[in-house]
Order: structure tokens, then sequence, then C-alpha cells
């Protein structure tokens, strides 16, 4: 008896919309310029977050269950069309100076945030790897496409290992499928409940495969060490995509994975926690010694992995929550941080920290601007990061892992020192020549900019406007549905 | 609840920071006056409550999901302690306004911090009180970085390093105590009816501790503080906000007795014996320094050892004293700050080795020396009364560590008066430049805080009263000790 599919496109409306501007730029990039076509995509970036508002409290799904615009869904649909936003905005600056002003460019971008959101709205497994695969393929592209010798070696070091990362999820995925019988989140969800004695060992197998492969996805220690290559490497622009939108998605992924399907699953809670407390060792401690500010904040993004990995170890309710606040504040203050670097740099390499100095008196809107980001990502209040910071601690701490709340603590010392550096060689006064690009400031870019540093200000000063909406409980403990 | 005395403490504490955000809109004419009337009349609202008696708690639910609420209240101690920051920042403004050229980024900055501070008296929530206590941080940081020295870097890092360091492990420990004892909020009034049991307790207080240990700062967390001062701008305005930064004594005060007094009273003796040491070797360092700055920073650091040792001795006389000295502290170390600013202007020198600066310059010779007789506790001045406070109740509780910490009033003695002849009495060196004597507002700028010293040296009525029910309420958590 065959069974009728069970299609359903309303679900499917933001991730369509963003397709849409994907393949618009496909086709229509033969005959506009790649400008337009920017602009096309920004409409159908904002045109999606509408949808995603208007998707709000219905509950929807497709596809017998594979697809879910549930409200963790939306919520995390919001935060990944947000820091594309802002990407599509430096892009329209930099990308000619990037030497990656060419249609696919754009192609490639709107394809691999369709994956990202396809991760985020993934009812099972299957479709969280096709999105994976969608984002991470054109991630590779994204990285490679400047044609210099660097991108080429980043986007090649991004494949290989992005590569290597995906055949042990992969592979983790069928020791899931082999333990529960089922690929649904749901499913795995309530088997896991009641577990199978014979089939504990294959479940904790896949689940550590399935660690270890998003674990390079999100760059935990100690598969993080494409991170700076690859973040150092590419277009400052693209840097700034795979840095906060891919990470985001790949950090959606998990949550659906394993504070959703693999709640109840024993073992990898102690594992991830031992790759969370590297992860905050590593990040933090290599950042000190980078003297190049882009590599820098590659090396940052690897320690706010740890911090945001941290929000895992909570229970659903708690660290979905915390997830959820703090990877949108995270994405506005590492985007507007690069977007300031593309704005300013003489060359994709980024610029030294030293050439930082006096910044603040040549151009103090962005010198202002990069120190609220700064003092964000460092978490110092009355910044968002800092209620970022506040909430993992918490979700952390309540479940029992206080002892990785104090080595955050500890590392966060660090994260100081280097996040204070280049924050105050900016206000010290300068009488040598800029070494920044000279007409480096833009429109578009300094929209990216004053949208990420209001952001991390007034979710700073008044958290609740976002966390209001990330708050309840009840979203996170339906991250596998029903 | 809509009363406008109950929104005063609200007003005192954003006011400053307002007028630092109209300050960079206002033309360069007017930035002085600007900066020096809202700095005046947000002493002028700290005035208005200390008349009214104090104020009531005020709470507004800041971030219901979290419990964190926007909980202040000034009173007691916390009113006293606001009432010399909002002095000290007129003071610090009226000297930077005439001393450091384009001097609008400072002003800013001391208006921005003493939102900061005035708030970290305020704010009866942890969660409150931990963002004023960082945001405090952030314009002490950009004065240093945009007024220090040449080696501003490193003292840059190590002040925010050691800070940091603490404050986090603070934050840990206040997620605990909320958690751990099963609290609905941050709020100080919901904390104290569910306080953490048994060996958690001391935990929490340890982290606790460490946050104000650097801020107080009590050895061994006290490195940063000499080069936060020598390495800062020559006026000593920037060092006159970081003496107000020092409020770890305030804090143990305030948060740590009634969270954790089972852990208080453990660790008392070891606590104890911590401040005694540190207030002698901060002493005897003191002694050995030829730059002012590091001499006063090593003083200052001294005092917080008495400071420390009233706090943790739980008594209420010393606890009183501690308070006091806190207050009085700030007022007169702030000034010397000030005049070590007018006598590098004068000489171009930090250096103490200057001498015969009294015959030329006599008024500001003269008023130094009654500064710091305010700091070496000569009886008649308000040092005195906190000093003397200190020992009397800490002799009832260890009399053997405090006579390690008495000795310090003598090593006080020694260094500040040494110190003082050099410079200003010993020769004149042939052929040195003459030196102007005090000129208009440098008057008031060293003769306020001195009148106010002297005041309440002679009369200190008004502000023990101010405190003394403060502290009795603070204490009653220990259960009548």
């Amino acid at each position: 008896m065959l069974q009728p599919p069970d299609v359903k496109l309303l679900p499917l409306l933001p991730v369509l919309l963003i397709l849409a501007g994907a393949i618009s730029s496909t086709l229509l990039g033969f005959w506009v310029q790649r400008r337009t076509l920017t602009f096309i995509n920004i409409g159908a970036v904002i045109a999606s977050a509408v949808s995603l508002g208007w998707l709000w409290n219905r509950d929807l799904s497709a596809f017998g269950g594979s697809l879910r615009a549930d409200h963790a869904a939306l919520l995390l649909g919001f935060v990944i069309l947000a820091g594309t936003l802002m990407t599509l905005l430096v892009t329209l600056d930099t990308a000619w100076r990037a030497r990656v002003s060419f249609p696919e460019f754009d192609a490639m971008l709107m394809y691999a945030v369709t994956g990202c959101l396809l991760i985020a709205f993934s009812g099972d497994l299957i479709v969280m790897l096709i999105g994976l695969e969608i984002m991470s393929l054109s991630g590779y592209v994204l990285a490679t496409l400047q044609g210099s010798r660097r991108a080429e070696e980043s986007g090649l070091k991004y494949f290989l290992l992005g590569a290597a990362g995906s055949a042990v999820l992969i592979y983790g995925l069928a020791f899931v499928y082999g333990a529960t019988g089922s690929l649904n989140y749901a499913v795995i969800a309530e088997k896991t409940s009641t577990l199978n004695p014979e089939n504990t060992g294959i479940l904790v197998g896949g689940a550590l495969l399935m660690l270890c492969g998003f674990g390079f996805k999100v760059a935990l220690a100690p598969f993080h060490q494409w991170t700076p290559d690859v973040y150092g490497g590419a277009p400052t622009s693209v840097s700034l995509f795979l840095s906060t939108v891919v990470k985001v998605a790949a950090f959606a992924g998990m949550l659906r994975v394993f504070s959703g399907a693999l709640e109840n699953a024993p073992g990898w809670h102690s594992v991830l926690a031992v790759l969370i407390a590297a992860t905050l060792i590593v990040g933090n401690l290599a950042a000190v010694r980078q003297m190049n500010f882009k590599r820098m904040l590659a090396y940052s993004a690897v320690a706010h992995t740890g911090f945001l990995g941290m929000a895992l170890l909570g229970t659903p309710a708690a660290g979905g929550a915390a997830l959820g606040y703090y990877l949108l504040v995270y994405t506005l203050m590492t985007a507007a941080a690069l977007a300031i670097v593309a704005a300013l740099q003489r060359s994709e390499d980024g610029f030294s920290i030293t050439d930082m100095r006096g910044l603040y008196y040549r151009h103090p809107g962005y010198a202002v601007a990069l120190a609220v980001c700064l003092a964000s990502l460092a978490g110092l209040p009355p910044f968002a990061g800092f209620f970022g910071k506040y909430l993992v601690f918490q979700a952390a701490f309540q479940n029992g892992y206080a002892w990785i709340s104090i080595l955050a603590a500890l590392t966060s010392v660090a994260a100081l020192v280097y996040y204070l550096r280049p924050a105050m060689l900016m206000f010290m006064p300068d009488r040598t020549p800029a070494r920044e690009y000279g007409l480096g400031q833009r429109p578009p870019t300094t929209l990216a900019v004053a949208l990420g540093v209001a952001g991390v200000t007034v979710l700073g000063l008044l958290p609740n406007l976002w966390y209001a909406f990330v708050a309840h409980p009840d979203i996170w403990a339906m991250l596998a549905g029903r | 609840m809509n009363s406008f005395t109950d929104w005063l403490p609200t007003l005192m504490i954003f006011l400053p920071l307002a007028g630092s955000l109209l300050l960079l809109v206002t033309p360069k004419t007017f930035r002085d006056e600007v900066a020096g009337f809202i700095a005046a009349l947000t002493l002028g609202a700290g005035l208005a409550i200390w008349r009214g008696g104090g104020s009531e708690l005020f709470r507004w639910d800041w971030i219901p999901p979290l419990g964190i609420t926007y909980s202040v209240q000034l009173g007691g101690v916390s009113l006293a302690l606001a009432l010399v920051t909002a002095l000290m920042s007129f003071i610090a403004i009226l000297y930077a306004a005439r001393r450091i050229p384009n001097p609008g980024p400072m002003l800013s900055l001391i208006l921005a911090m003493e939102t900061g501070l005035i708030g970290i008296f305020a704010a009866q929530d942890l969660m409150l009180f931990y963002v004023f206590f960082e945001d405090a941080l952030i314009p002490a940081l950009l004065m240093l970085a945009m007024y220090g020295k040449s080696g501003r870097m490193a003292a840059l890092t190590k002040f925010a390093a050691y800070t940091l360091f603490g404050s986090l492990l603070m934050l840990v420990s206040i997620i605990g105590v909320r958690y751990l004892g099963g609290s609905p909020s941050f709020a100080m009034t919901d904390l104290k009816q569910n306080l953490v049991t048994g060996s958690a307790q001391t935990w929490l207080y340890l982290g606790f501790l460490t946050a104000m240990a650097v801020k107080l700062p009590l050895w061994p967390l006290h490195a940063w503080l000499p080069d936060f001062h020598e390495q800062n701008h020559d006026s000593g305005v920037p060092d006159v906000m970081g003496t107000l930064y020092k409020v770890g004594g305030y804090g143990l005060f305030t948060f740590a007795i009634p969270l954790f007094p089972d852990a208080s009273l453990e660790l008392r003796p070891i606590l104890m014996g911590l401040a005694a040491f540190t207030a002698l070797y901060a002493a005897w360092i003191a002694f050995r320094q030829t730059d002012w700055k590091r001499l006063l920073a090593y003083a200052g650091l001294s005092h917080m050892g008495f400071v420390a040792l009233g706090v943790f001795s739980l008594n209420e006389t010393a606890v009183i004293g501690a308070m006091y000295l806190l207050a009085f502290q700030n007022l007169y170390t702030g000034a010397l700050f000030l005049s070590v600013g007018m006598l590098q202007e004068r000489i171009g020198s930090l250096d103490t080795r200057v001498g015969g600066v009294m015959t030329q310059a006599g008024a500001l010779g003269g008023l130094t020396m009654a500064l710091w007789f305010a700091s070496i506790a000569v009886p008649g001045l308000a040092g005195f009364i906190g000093e003397f406070s200190i020992l009397l109740g800490a002799y009832q509780v260890s009399p053997w560590l405090t006579f390690i910490a008495g000795i310090t009033t003598i090593a006080a003695a020694a260094y500040a008066l040494t110190a003082f002849q050099h410079t200003f009495w010993q020769a004149r060196p042939a052929g040195s430049v003459g030196v102007r004597d005090l000129v208009h507002t440098e008057w008031l700028i060293l003769g306020i805080p001195l009148a106010i010293l002297v005041l309440f040296g002679v009369y200190s009525t008004p502000a023990l009263n101010l405190m003394q029910p403060a502290v009795r309420a603070v204490l009653s958590a220990l259960g009548g000790n």
C-alpha cells in the first residue's frame, strides 16, 4: 500500500524564499550586475525573515515530520538570516576589492544559507545531513573563490577536513540508525528513553562519532585545526559568513541532534564536556599569541565555540534558551567586528594588531564600534555578550557542570587580554601614518556595523527583547518533535 | 512607588552617564561648565537623599525570566560612599578641566565612571552589582589607554586581567548563590531568605572573596595597583577615580557578610591575618618608594588592609570604623593624588627627592601636609576615627593581629613624613626653576576635601549616625555575634 507523500510547502516557505534568491542569482547572473543580485538577495532574506514571523505559533511540519517549522527552527532561522543580511551588506562594499565580485559568489552564498536553514528546520537526520552538505559544499567553494594561493590553500584545507568530518558524521548517523532503527528525531528520542541494552554500545558509538563530525563543523578542539587557516585565508566577508552563519547552523544541528534526539543517550555529555574544556583552553590561549587581528578573531571564534557548547551541557530547556540568545549575540558582535576589518583592511590578510594604534583618531566611529564589539566579545556588561556568557555559565552550572563554568571563567581572563589589547591600542594617540585602507567607510558596511553594535547594546541593556522569545522552556523541550 | 524620592537614587546613578553622553555633542567652549554642572547636580541629588534620611528600596523587574531585578537603595553606608564618590568626581572634574589640555574625553570618562561607581554602591541585586562593577572598569581602562604613560599597555593588561580574574569567579559564585540556595531572583531581599548552607557556602564565599580581594586590594592580589597608578596621567585625575574604584571593602560588607555568614566566621582568622599582613607589608614597601604615585598607591594599599581587617573582624565597632575609613580614605588619598599632580605640574617630576618646594609654594605644602596628617591618622582628622575604631574593634577579636596592624600606623608616619620632608623641606637644589603657589580653583580642590576631613574628624556624629544602623542590620545576619 503506497502512501501519498506528505508534501506541504508552507512550512518550507522561508527556505524556498532563500532558494529562490539563490536560483535567481544563478540565472540572472548572465544579464545583470552582481550588485543588483545582492540587492535581490537582501530582499529575499528580508522576505524570508518576515515569513518566519508569519509562521510563528503555527507549529507546522511537512514530509511526515522530516521538516519542522517549530519555534526552535524559526528562532534559529532568524539568527541565520541576521548573519546573512550582515554578510550581504558587507559584500556590497568589499566583494569587488576582494576579487570575488561575480554572480557565482552570491549564488553560492544563498545556497549555503538554504542549507543552513534546512538544518535548523530538520526533523530527521537525513534532512539535517542534506542541509549540512549543501552548506558545507557551498562553503568550500566560497572559501576558494578568490583565486589567490592563500584562498586556494584555505579552501582545500577546509574541503579535506570538512569532508573527513562529514564522513565521520555519516558513519555515526548509520550507527544511530542501527541502534534505534530510525532516522527521525522523535523516534530516536523515544527509543533512547527506553533503551534496549543490546544496542547501547552501538548507540554510544554513533553518538560519539556524530559528536566528532559536528566537532569539525563547529570547530571544537581538537577538530578546530582548520579554523584559523580558513578564516584567516578566505576573503574577510567569507570569514564573516563562515564564522557566524555556518557556525550558527552547525550549532542548530547539534542542538537538534544532541539536546533533541539523543538527549537521553548515555555517554556523549561527558565527552562533550572534555572537548569543551579543551576548546576553551586551546582557543583562548592560542588567541593571545596572534598578532594578526583577523587570525585572532578566528581563534576567538574557536573560543566562543567552547562557550556556545557549554549550553549543550545544560538541560534542553535552560541550554536551548541560552544557546538561542547567545547565537544571535555572537552573530551580531562577530559579524560587526569582521565587517570593520573588511572595511579597513588594506589586503585580505586583515591587519596587524599594532596597525590599530590610534584608529580612534582616524576613524572614530569605527573605532568605537569595534571597541563595543570587543567588549561584548569579552563579556563585559552592559553589552549583550555578557548575558550570553552568563546564560551559558548558568546552564552548565545548573546541570552539575560547575567545573566547566569555573574553567570558562578562568580562560575568559586570557580572552580579556587579547580583546583588550587591540581595543586599547585604538585609543592610544599615534603619530605614524595610517595603515588602513583610505576609502574604508561605505554606507552598506556602516549599516551592517551599526546593526551589530546597536544590537549588542540594546540586547545588553534590555536582553528580554530577544530572550523573551527564546526563554520559553517548551520550545526546547520539543526539539525532537513529539 | 512613584514618588520623586524613590527615583532620586536612579537619578543620581544615571545623571553622570547622561552628562557623559551630552558632553560628546557639547561645543568645546562649554564642555567644562556642562561637566561641572552635571557633577554638581549629582552631588546635589545625593545631598537631597541624605536630607531625606536615605532612600527606600526601589525595585523593578529588569529581566524577569532570569530573575534579575533593578533594585537600588541609597542609605547608610552606601549613601555615604556615594556622596564621597560624587564629591570627588566633582573635584576631579574641576581639576581636569583646568589642568588637562583638551579635556573632553577625560571629562566624559570621569562622568561615565561615576555612574558605575554610584551604581555599585546603590545596587541591591547581585547581578546589577556585577553589571555596575564591570561598567566602572571600562572608563578606567580607557583613561589609562588615552592618557597613560609609555608603560601603560602592560599596566592596563595587568589591571584588567586581575580584575576580571576575580569578577568572573564572582560571577560563577553569584550563579551558585542563587541556584544552590533556590532563590527566585538575584535581589538581596530574596537571596537573604534563601541562604546556601554548609561547605558550598564556603566555596561560594571564596569565589566572591577573590573578586573583592582584587579590588580591595588584598595581598597577594594587589600587584596591579602600583602600576595602575604609576602609569596613569600625571595630573592624578584618573588616580582619583582609581581610588574610588577600590570598592572591595564595601562589597564584602554589603554582600559577603549577609550571604555567607557561616563562611565569614569560619575564615575570619585567616582573612584577618591576610589583612593585617597586607597593611604592614604595603607600608613597608611604601617606605622605599621614590615616586609619589607609587608611594600613594602603597599607602592606599596599606589603608585598605586596615579596611579589610575591620570588615573581616565582624565586630560592630571595627566594621563601622572600616566603612568610615573607606569613605574618608577616598577623600584624602584622592586629594593627595591631585596635590601630587599639582606638584608634577610645577616641578615636572613625580620624584620624592626634590627638596625645598615649601619655600616657594607654602600653601601647596601646607595643604598637602594637612592631608597627609589625615592619611596617617592624626587625631582631629577623619582618618583617625576610622583607624582607631578598627583597631579598637579588631582588638576584641584578635589582639595579636591587631597589634601587627597597629604597627602600620607608626610605619605610615615614617614613610609619609620622610617623603614629605624630602620634597617640601630640605635644601632647594641650586639653579632650579621657581615654583608657583596655588592659584584660584586649586585652593578649592585641596581645600574642600581637607575641610570635610577636619569637620568629620572633629564632629563625626552625622556620619556615624548614617552608618551605624546599616552596619547593625548587616551584622545581625551573623546571629548576634
